[in-house]
Order: structure tokens, then C-alpha cells, then sequence
């Protein structure tokens, strides 16, 4: 994949905020900065025939999976920003909070039924990390060793709501009861056929 | 031949097709969605956990990475959990990525009985109508005849888009 430096990396979002700014970009963009040298360090790992799963803060994912700047910048003046797809760079990206999580289960799933050494990396914010669907594809990939890797892109809000106050901070006393039980009965019904 | 007796010999020759992966909860365990899937090869289904909106986005991956999943919902108001990955992404891949990726997925629900035993409100949900007021590039077809079963599957097998086929309990003793 074509490398991409931090100082280019901030270029381009400068260059689309002035974009944005002269109105030249007519839907919402979502503008990513100080997580280059994160992001750099991670993409060492992801392979051009990796998938690359992201929202709509995209930008950085794009041109590091390996989008030319000039091809991805026209992308985004005809009103992509938010959506970007791509079969050769191996991108997909939603706007729906968490969206892209099991879809990115999926895809995972069906390499490891195809034994290849392909992986998928699937990009999301804290409060993505917080749902109820990261739960569920979190468990179910890393128990059935999927070849997936999440990345959870923490800056600490979800649009301007902060993620931790709103979830309550951690707290340590369980109010949890569990207990277990062998079942007497089926599912439904006695285990014996009544016909009514 | 019944109504479920036509399902399960549809069940089996979509088996036969390559790519297809029949997915769900109850599809290798209890009685195989009443019955349908017991004789089509254990490597064929993949059992899920309870996580219906995972469940459709698993099939939305397995499809972008070329398999044919039958993403199967043994009651339609179970399908309404997975409304999320239906209408905002299985239903839209295609035109958010102008054409890049249409993911095909067939999904086949069914809408419970009321007889002989009445299992409650939320058993027993027809919700057709929401299904069509909210998705634009997913073809629903109810089945409301025996002789609709195998052809709609074949149509739905030859569409490029994805397809609900919704199936009516309460038919499923109906003879020809």
C-alpha cells in the first residue's frame, strides 16, 4: 500500500476544511486530527487485501488503506465524505453507530470458513464500544476466533455527549444474581405429543 | 405434499447451490425450524446465538465476502430486532455504494399460528406492511400457497437483490 506521512495526513483535513469553509463541500464532513501517529502505527499491520470497516470519521482510514489523496478529495467534493466505498481499497463505512460491527463479523466469519490469511480491522468511537451490538460481536469473534481486530477510537465524546458520564462511571458492587439449574422440561410444551 | 413438507424439499434444493449457508437459531439444533432443515448437511448450517441484528449483519458480511446466506427468523416479530441492519444497511449497500457492493442475502421468516394453541401477541405478528413501508431495494414475497414456494425461492435465487420470503404457520398442514 502507498504510505501516507502524518504531515500529509493533516494537510489533507486542512485542505478539506478550507474546502468546507469556501462551500465547496455540500454535505457534513467529519475531519479527524491528532490521532496520526495512532492510526500510522496500527495501519503498519493492515494488509492491502485486508478489509478496513469505518464510520463516518473516515478520512485518515481512507488514505491510509491506501486512496490516493486526489481520488479520495474528489470522493468527497461530490458528497462521499460520510460514505466511502471501495472494492480495490477494501473499504466500507457506516453512519449508523456501531453499524458496521457485524457486518465486519461476517466478513470475518466467511474468511476463516475460506482459510485464507486475510483479516478485517473495524474502526469505531467509545460510545460504539459501549452498545449492546459491540457486546454481542466482540464475544462472538473472539470466541469463535474470528480474524478480526476492533479498534475503538476513544476521544472521549459521542457527537458532544460524553460517553462515560452518560453511562455512569464504573462501579465495582455487583447487582447481578446468577444461579444454574438443569432443565426439567423441553424448550416448549411437555416432550410428549398432544395433538389438539 | 403439505405446505412444510413443499418448504423442506425447497430447503434441500437450495442446499444444492454453492455458496449457500443456512443461518440462524434453530437451524442445527431443536427441531431444525419446524422441521424444514433436518436433512441438509450439518456443514451447511451455522447455529446462532440469540442476536437477531447480529445475526442479519453476519449474513450482510458472509454475502460481501461471495456466500448466499438463508438468514432465517423462526417468528417475524423476532425479525423486527434486526430492523437496524435490514433497513439501514442491507437494504441501502447498494445504492450508498453506487453499485459497488450488493450484498444478497434471503431471508425467510415466519409468521406464527393462532391454532390450535393461541401463543400471544407477540408470537404471532404479521408485520408485511411495515416490512414494505420501510425497504426500498428488498423484494418481500408472502407465501401464501403451496404452489408459490418453490418459484418464488427460484426468482428469489435469480434476483441480484436480497428477498424476504415470509411463510404463514398456519398453512403449513395444507395439502395441495
Amino acid at each position: 500500500m502507498e504510505k501516507i506521512t502524518k504531515e500529509e495526513l493533516i494537510e489533507f483535513e486542512k485542505e478539506i476544511s478550507e474546502l468546507f469553509l469556501d462551500k465547496k463541500i455540500h454535505v457534513p464532513v467529519h475531519l479527524s486530527g491528532n490521532n496520526e501517529d495512532q492510526l500510522i502505527e496500527i495501519f503498519e499491520d493492515i494488509n492491502e487485501k485486508d478489509w478496513v470497516l469505518s464510520t463516518h470519521r473516515n478520512h485518515y482510514h481512507v488514505l491510509l488503506k491506501g486512496m490516493p489523496k486526489e481520488e479520495f478529495k474528489e470522493l468527497i467534493l461530490s458528497g462521499e465524505s460520510m460514505h466511502i466505498y471501495s472494492e480495490k481499497y477494501r473499504i466500507l463505512t457506516s453512519a449508523i453507530v456501531g453499524g458496521i460491527l457485524p457486518i465486519a463479523v461476517g466478513m470475518a466469519l466467511a474468511i476463516k470458513k475460506k482459510r485464507q490469511r486475510r483479516k478485517v480491522w473495524v474502526f469505531i468511537g467509545d460510545m460504539a464500544k459501549e452498545t449492546g451490538m459491540f457486546h454481542e460481536c466482540h464475544k462472538y469473534a473472539a470466541r469463535h476466533e474470528l480474524p478480526i481486530k476492533f479498534i475503538i477510537e476513544d476521544n472521549g465524546y459521542s457527537t458532544d455527549t460524553p460517553t462515560q458520564e452518560v453511562w455512569g462511571y464504573q462501579h465495582t458492587k455487583s447487582n447481578i444474581i446468577r444461579y444454574e439449574y438443569e432443565r426439567k422440561f423441553p424448550h416448549v410444551g411437555i416432550g410428549a405429543w398432544v395433538s389438539f | 405434499m403439505t405446505y412444510q413438507s413443499e418448504i423442506k424439499k425447497t430447503m434441500q434444493w437450495l442446499s444444492t447451490i454453492d455458496d449457500t449457508i443456512f443461518i440462524g437459531q434453530g437451524v442445527l439444533y431443536g427441531d431444525g425450524i419446524y422441521r424444514t432443515l433436518l436433512d441438509i448437511p450439518s456443514n451447511k448450517k451455522l447455529e446462532m446465538p440469540v442476536a437477531e441484528d447480529m445475526q442479519m449483519g453476519i449474513s450482510t458480511g458472509l454475502a460481501l465476502e461471495g456466500y448466499l446466506p438463508i438468514t432465517i427468523y423462526l417468528r417475524m416479530d423476532f425479525l423486527i430486532l434486526a430492523i437496524n441492519q435490514l433497513v439501514n444497511h442491507l437494504d441501502k449497500l447498494e445504492e450508498l455504494s453506487n453499485g459497488i457492493f450488493k450484498p444478497k442475502v434471503i431471508i425467510r421468516c415466519i409468521v406464527g399460528s393462532k391454532t390450535p394453541l393461541y401463543p400471544g401477541l407477540q408470537h404471532c405478528q404479521d408485520h408485511t406492511e411495515l416490512l414494505k413501508a420501510c425497504l426500498t431495494n428488498i423484494d418481500i414475497i408472502k407465501l401464501t400457497s403451496i404452489d408459490m414456494i418453490k418459484t418464488s425461492y427460484r426468482k428469489a435465487i435469480e434476483s441480484d437483490k436480497s428477498t424476504i420470503l415470509i411463510e404463514m404457520k398456519e398453512l403449513y398442514e395444507t395439502t395441495e
